[in-house]
């Protein structure tokens, strides 16, 4: 019983400076809702490339314009003589340029012909990639349509997401970020702050044990982390219609999970550093590798073996299987059960590195 | 012979290969009051945060309240301790921050209330911490390390930087809490205010002198003030 007051008593300080530092928690719970509005609305992956058409007799540029005009993800921006579409993409002024091959005629009697020219701004490889699959997907759709390709018929079945949104595939791996890096930015202050604040020498004297402290400490915030993965979610079905057509209190419920492993490993790494800098840069260390190996900045299928075996050591890739699988694949609680196991082995050991580290003396 | 609730032998610590204490014996039954007097860098926080376990020493031997002081096993619910920094928490209030004490120290909540009164604090209760002087933040830091009333207090410091009325009033709580039966052991480098001490030990570069009273140590230097004695040490 004792040890529940110390552990309560510990949570009511915390939470008590947490409700007083009023900036702090309004960017808890404002910028996370922020961030799922700007990033929804502005991320488009699909949203058309542009397109430059170079030829040289203006029957050819309108030919070619028609064909392309109207294909999906292609926006045709400029059109020129041979040579200007290149021009324009190398300005930046387009992705794609199209280049005609001049023919052979009495103003130009010594053009040789040649195959169709496609010139790709390969500085930007994802946006180079789309660009170039949909002016493939154009070109021989073009060629299907005028017969000159045998055609068996295809039909494309888009499970889950059939409209192919863009932000129905990555807010489920928002929601994870945003809790991500605010429980371990929050688990990483939160001791960091006792120490440069003087407070924790007092905190040493007193007669409470090292898993009291970090579990009186963590408490108020795994449920602000809670609180906001909650809030994320609501703020995405509510604005962009996505759905959750899984086993929702599943979903709900590995959340505290999934923010107390990082509130757990934001402190450990406190209890390591010896600045709130230093604390602060062993947090970035970590959240950035997790956003790439994931899954949530690239499919987390390309990524090679060994990157994926790296990846699946992070919550945050457990949580994004979870949340996807649950929202739009209609998952049940066995499957998050199976994301939610690595998770709670994850801040077993992130707990008992944390608790280890944190000395119980100035030495 | 009363039960000694410290004694260590030989103590010492060093930090970054630069020996902070060197060869420090203590021994205080209940009732003693010992200052550590000298200059800052002495070694006197050191030997305060090995006594409270908070820093374990290098070597030396010997137990505090009854615990081995180097097995990092001392029971910290029966010290008292209070920092040279202001160490509580600035966000809460003064009630607030002696609550939480109490609390860990398994005390009713009407212990944190009986401090206000006992120690003046009434004023200032719904104050947050951060907000309060200096003179404040003393009264209240120090009533937070005796509300359990431990046998022990280690007291670093308590009085610097205050204005003379307040360094009165803590000195008064100090002498007072020492007649209660607990021992008391006081840092300071203030040698006007050693003079009030019982017993001092005075420190040098980590070494400490033997324990002796103001009054031995101005008389064998044959000096007005302890001041005087010390200055005279120094220069011999």
């Amino acid at each position: 019983m004792s040890r529940l007051r110390r552990i309560a008593a510990v949570a009511a300080v915390e939470w008590a400076r947490l409700l007083r530092t009023r900036i702090a928690l309004t960017l808890l719970l404002i910028v996370p809702l922020l961030q799922i509005v700007l990033f929804g609305t502005a991320i488009r992956p699909n949203a058309a490339v542009a397109l430059a058409i170079a030829a040289s007799t203006a029957s050819d540029t309108a030919a070619v314009a028609q064909k392309l005009r109207g294909q999906p993800g292609i926006a045709i921006v400029a059109t020129g003589e041979p040579g200007s579409a290149e021009a324009l993409v190398r300005r930046g002024g387009a992705v794609i340029g199209v280049e005609l091959p001049e023919v052979r005629s009495f103003a130009n009697p010594l053009a040789e012909g040649g195959p169709l020219r496609i010139v790709v701004d390969e500085s930007n490889v994802a946006l180079a990639s789309a660009a170039t699959a949909r002016i493939e997907a154009a070109y021989w759709r073009t060629l299907a349509t005028r017969g000159e390709v045998s055609s068996p018929g295809l039909r494309i079945e888009r499970l889950y997401n059939p409209a192919a949104r863009a932000d129905w595939s990555f807010l489920p791996g928002l929601i994870g970020v945003t809790v991500m890096i605010a429980m371990i930015m929050l688990g990483a202050l939160s001791l960091a702050r006792e120490r440069e604040g003087g407070t924790w020498e007092a905190l040493l004297i007193l007669p409470v044990a090292r898993g009291e402290v970090l579990l009186g400490k963590l408490l108020p915030y795994v449920a602000i982390g809670s609180v906001q993965g909650l809030a994320v979610m609501a703020v995405g079905a509510w604005l962009f219609d996505l759905p959750v057509r899984g086993d929702a209190l599943a979903l709900a419920a590995i959340l505290p999970l999934f923010a107390t492993a990082h509130l757990v490993l934001g402190y450990a790494i406190a209890a390591r550093a010896s600045t709130q800098l230093a604390a602060l840069q062993g947090a970035v260390a970590f959240y950035l590798p997790a956003m790439l190996l994931s899954g949530f900045l690239y499919p987390f299928a390309t990524l090679p073996g060994w990157a994926q075996a790296i990846g699946n050591l992070f919550p945050l890739t457990h949580f994004i299987r979870a949340a996807t699988g649950v929202m739009l694949r209609g998952e049940g609680g066995t499957d998050v059960l199976a994301q939610a196991l690595p998770m709670a082995a994850f801040t077993v050991i992130a707990a008992a590195i944390a608790i280890l580290s944190q000395a119980r003396s100035l030495d | 012979m009363a039960e000694p609730l410290v004694e260590v032998r030989g103590l010492a610590k060093a930090f970054g290969g630069r020996e902070v204490v060197c060869d420090v014996t203590i021994r205080l039954v209940a009732g003693d009051l010992l200052g550590l007097v000298g200059a800052n860098g002495g070694g006197k926080t050191t030997t305060l945060r090995m006594l409270a376990g908070l820093v374990t020493p290098d070597t030396g031997s010997g137990t505090v309240l009854g615990a081995a002081i180097r097995a990092g096993r001392i029971d910290r619910r029966r010290i008292g301790y209070m920092s040279q920094r202001l160490a509580l928490y600035p966000e809460l209030t003064v009630i607030e921050n002696l609550h939480f004490h109490g609390q860990v120290h398994g005390l009713p909540r009407t212990a944190a209330g009986d401090a206000l009164t006992r120690f003046g604090l009434e004023a200032v209760t719904a104050q947050r911490f951060g907000t309060l002087s200096g003179g404040w933040a003393r009264r209240v830091q120090f009533a937070a390390s005796v509300l359990h009333a431990p046998p022990l207090l280690l007291l670093d410091e308590p009085t610097a930087g205050l204005d003379a009325v307040t360094r009165a009033a803590l000195w008064g709580w100090i002498m007072q809490f020492a007649g209660t039966g607990s021992a008391v052991v006081v840092s300071t480098h203030d040698l006007a205010e050693a003079e009030r001490l019982p017993q001092i030990m005075l420190y040098h570069d980590g070494r400490a002198s033997a324990r002796t009273t103001p009054a031995a140590m101005i008389g064998a230097a044959g000096a007005t003030s302890l001041e005087a004695a010390v200055l005279a040490r120094a220069q011999a």
